[in-house]
């Protein structure tokens, strides 16, 4: 049976950074154009389990196999972040995941296992890919205009329907000490030779597409889509004139307009270049780092991928809601890139696995004798008719409306505006719940009784010192 | 609750006092509790071996653990000590403790006080979830919890912040003339408006302060009452009521009790058995004299119509009409109330108890209001999670 893919999604943060608000905090010349930039309270996990939303927005979770996480900015180093992403998801539990690290190829190199895992294996149907990046650069250098924090899934299946069919990939390993961090010496990622890394991984990157086209009888004017990834602009360009790739069917990089995302950056590429598809179309999807991939796939069905950018945000959608930052210093302050006492609760592992259901999974009670829908999960008697162990497990909507709130000075935690709307929240559906809300501008106007809001996964702080993560409403943001 | 037999007329008032509540940098809590008792024991004549049984109220682990605290500084030679904790009402629930200790017979007489050290913890605000709570279920700060009731006040009864600063002004102007209080000064409607905000719509002077202080009471039998020291005008407990709710109210579904955040369903509950149990069917005629939970100040509006002092929805009306004034119908906080002594938590209902005791007793120089007969004592503690009322009157 065929594999390929059967849905995407993407999440970029809500933020834009202009470039020349970097140029002007450290007097350096500008380069045109923003680039999008995760609040403090985001990392890869909460990035990704955004996109894995998107990626699933009208797919049951619990139909899917699989979970890959690509990052190299995973949170841990030891302990994954796959089952985390899978749990709050709220996918099965017998799945298969796995972390894919280290290098900004991660991505590709997920995907190509997931094929590898779907064709070996038959009770493995489907794997969602999640790939998120935030790779924070040394203030006042120049990588300041490039890394950017976004995150991007694929929904990898088999199956006789797939919009997008998988017909090969090639991969190939090498090692050179290009861009690189030590895991303790390292705050933030080192380079030697930009010059040498540059010769180096273009070779990689040329090299993987040519040997997939030529693998499958492919000749340069016959791809229609080459959706690869290159962090700098000008090469970017180059590379298609190296493969010879006709007039207009490279990708453009969106290094200008979005930034240099690292892990995430071929699927957005991609998502981005299937906004035209044309039927039977060839498309090369191809991601570097130690090595490189290449995947080649074809547009099976034209009609199903155009609905996919009609059901899936992806990054377009997301794009059309970004705010431009206007204050650097409020944006490294909230980056805590600062020297500051910064706020911290306790914490308990214990509490936060027994409790996952309420605070990852986002269910509620539902109360069978009066049909009262209560959040958390810990009742046993009806908040409403205090009848006895009739409460069952319900799935919570992810919108409500705000019954009331208040706009707290005293802050706790990352929020790059103040006041803090902390919210009690009516839910669709029922359940009343307390959340914090972030991505809101001027508080005092802007959060009333009756506002709708939707729910984003964040994290919250580091109590106990691991990564605490819950949810917080925001704006309606599409 | 109809079931409930009570304690109507079984203990009395025979000596109270507490301490200069403030910054006490020099005292700490073992001091304010021995200066609280000491005073309590010689206006009730009594040396301190006459006592058989002591109930504490504490709220924080860091001033004291257990009922022993009270045996470090009183040595009170082995008699039982027992430690409450029920937030805002450890206080008076020690003293409802040790009602029940006196109306059961088991003991003749008993010390009831409570206690809080909070400025050493420094004075920006009550320790929060650095040392409890979920990991990261949101916990509001207390101004920011009752803020939420603000904000619904607001929206439905068309409230102001100038309602709200009303309440700040008139507890600062009674607060003036108390001796006692932790602050002394009058304040301006305007002052309150413009002071820097904490949890929108409440800001700095709608909030109680951070405070230290003790108060104690020594209780007995209206019987063994007519020997001692207030033989004549010793204070009766009426009626003694604690409703405990949620710890959670932003949980309560929104067809649940309490879920209209405009009233406290504990306040509305102990004061229902309260009222019951003391016979009053008419509280804003009957009760005199009020020391009403005032931390924020929307807590002491709606409290004052979960109380029935007033109907749903005109306490700031009211209270702008001077109903709740120091000569008002129902004087509600003539000691100056939490807005003018801050909340030392676990002292606070002690506190309120003995100013009313004094109201009562028309020794309550300065900010005596004229003709107090019934009084009525409230807290409300947590996330409005617990209430209680105790109503005093004078002996027959």
């Amino acid at each position: 049976m065929p594999i390929g893919i059967k849905s995407y999604g993407a999440y970029l943060p809500r933020w834009l950074l202009p470039r020349d608000l970097i140029a002007k905090a450290w007097d350096f010349p500008s380069i045109p154009g923003s680039k999008a930039v995760a609040s403090e309270d985001e990392d890869s996990i909460t990035m990704s389990v955004e996109a894995g939303l998107d990626c699933l927005a009208s797919i049951d979770p619990k139909s899917v196999d699989g979970l890959f996480f690509a990052s190299t900015t995973q949170v841990y180093t030891e302990k994954d972040s796959a089952s985390l992403i899978a749990t709050v998801l709220d996918l099965r539990e017998d799945i298969i995941t796995a972390d894919f690290t280290d290098s900004i190829k991660s991505g590709t190199t997920a995907l190509a296992r997931a094929i590898d895992t779907i064709k070996a294996n038959k009770d493995i149907k489907s794997i969602l890919i999640v790939a998120a990046d935030t790779r924070e650069p040394e203030p006042s250098t120049m990588w300041e205009y490039g890394y950017a924090d976004g995150a991007a899934a694929l929904l990898v299946a088999e199956g006789d329907d797939l919009p997008l069919v998988i017909d090969d990939y090639y991969s190939i390993s090498a090692n050179v000490t290009g861009p690189w961090k030590r895991t303790h010496e390292d705050k933030f990622i080192r380079t030697f030779e930009v010059k040498m890394d540059a010769q180096f991984y273009v070779k990689s990157i040329t090299k993987v597409m040519s040997e997939i086209m030529k693998r499958n009888d492919l000749k340069p004017e016959e791809v229609d889509i080459a959706a690869y990834y290159y962090n700098n602009p000008r090469v970017h360009g180059r590379i298609s004139k190296m493969m010879k790739f006709p007039q207009g069917a490279a990708q453009n990089g969106l290094f200008f307009q979005l930034g240099d995302f690292g892990t995430p950056m071929a699927f957005m590429l991609l998502m981005v270049a299937l906004k035209r598809p044309k039927e039977d179309a060839k498309v090369i999807l191809a991601g570097y780092g130690d090595g490189a991939d290449a995947i080649l796939m074809h547009i099976k069905d034209r009609k199903a991928v155009r609905e996919l950018s009609k059901t899936h945000l992806g990054v377009a959608g997301h794009q059309k809601s970004m705010i431009v930052l206007n204050n650097y210093s409020k944006f490294i302050e909230n980056k805590e890139l600062l020297e500051k006492d910064r706020y911290v609760r306790k914490s308990s592992a214990v509490t936060m696995w027994r409790d996952a259901p309420a605070i990852y999974k986002w269910y509620g009670l539902k109360c069978t004798s009066c049909g009262t829908v209560q959040y958390p999960t810990t009742a046993r008697s009806c908040a409403t008719c205090r009848a006895d162990d009739q409460l069952e497990l319900v799935k919570l909507a992810h919108k409500g409306i705000i019954f009331t709130y208040t706009l707290d000075h005293l802050v706790g935690g990352a929020y790059l505006d103040t006041p803090v709307p902390r919210c009690v929240i009516d839910l669709e559906g029922g359940g009343r719940v307390l959340l914090n809300m972030t991505e809101i501008q001027k508080p005092e106007e802007n959060v009333k009784i009756g506002m709708e809001v939707e729910l984003t996964f964040r994290k919250e702080h580091e109590g106990a010192d691991f990564h605490n993560y819950y949810w917080k409403c925001r704006p309606l943001r599409h | 609750m109809s079931k409930i037999k009570g304690i109507r007329d079984k203990v009395a008032i025979i000596g109270c006092d507490a301490t200069k509540y403030g910054e006490r940098w020099d005292k700490n809590q073992y001091d304010l509790l021995f200066e609280a008792s000491r005073d309590a024991f010689k206006d009730a004549g009594i040396k301190k071996d006459e006592v058989e049984a002591a109930w504490v109220g504490i709220y924080y682990y860091f001033t004291g653990m257990s009922g022993s605290t009270v045996e470090d500084i009183l040595r009170l030679d082995g008699i039982p000590i027992t430690r409450t904790e029920n937030y805002c009402a450890s206080g008076m629930d020690a003293f409802r403790n040790a009602c029940f200790g006196v109306a059961s017979g088991a003991y003749d007489v008993v010390l009831a006080c409570g206690v809080e050290k909070l400025m050493d913890e420094g004075g920006s605000g009550l320790p929060g979830f650095k040392i409890f709570g979920h990991p990261v279920l949101p916990l509001p700060s207390a101004p920011a919890m009752f803020s939420m009731a603000a904000t619904r006040c607001f929206h439905e009864f068309g409230w102001t912040k100038e309602d709200l600063a009303r309440v700040a002004v008139k507890n600062h102007e009674n607060g003036f003339y108390h001796p006692k209080a932790h602050f002394h000064s009058k304040i301006t409607v305007d002052q309150v408006m413009k002071a820097p905000m904490i949890a929108d719509p409440l800001g700095r002077f709608d909030c109680c302060a951070m405070s230290d202080g003790a108060a104690a009471l020594i209780l007995t039998t209206p019987e063994l009452a007519e020997s001692y020291a207030h033989a004549d005008d010793y204070i009766v407990v009426k009626a003694n009521a604690i409703s405990n709710r949620t710890n959670f109210p932003w949980y309560i579904p929104s067809n649940g009790p309490g879920a209209d955040f405009t009233s406290f369903p504990a306040t509305v509950k102990a004061a229902e058995y309260a009222y019951k149990e003391a016979g009053i069917t008419d509280p804003r005629k009957e009760i005199d004299a009020a020391e009403v939970h005032d931390c924020f100040t929307i807590t002491e509006l709606i409290n004052c119509q979960d109380l029935q002092f007033c109907d749903r929805g005109m306490a700031a009306e009211e209270l702008k009409n001077g109903t709740f004034n120091w000569d008002g119908e129902t004087a509600v906080n003539p000691s100056g109330g939490l807005k003018s002594f801050g909340h030392p938590i676990g002292s606070t209902g002690c506190r309120m108890l003995q100013e009313i005791t004094k109201q009562l007793q028309g020794r309550a120089e300065g900010r005596q209001v004229p003709d107090a007969k019934v009084g009525l004592c409230h807290n409300l503690g947590g996330a409005f999670s617990v209430a209680s009322v105790t109503i005093l009157g004078q002996r027959d």
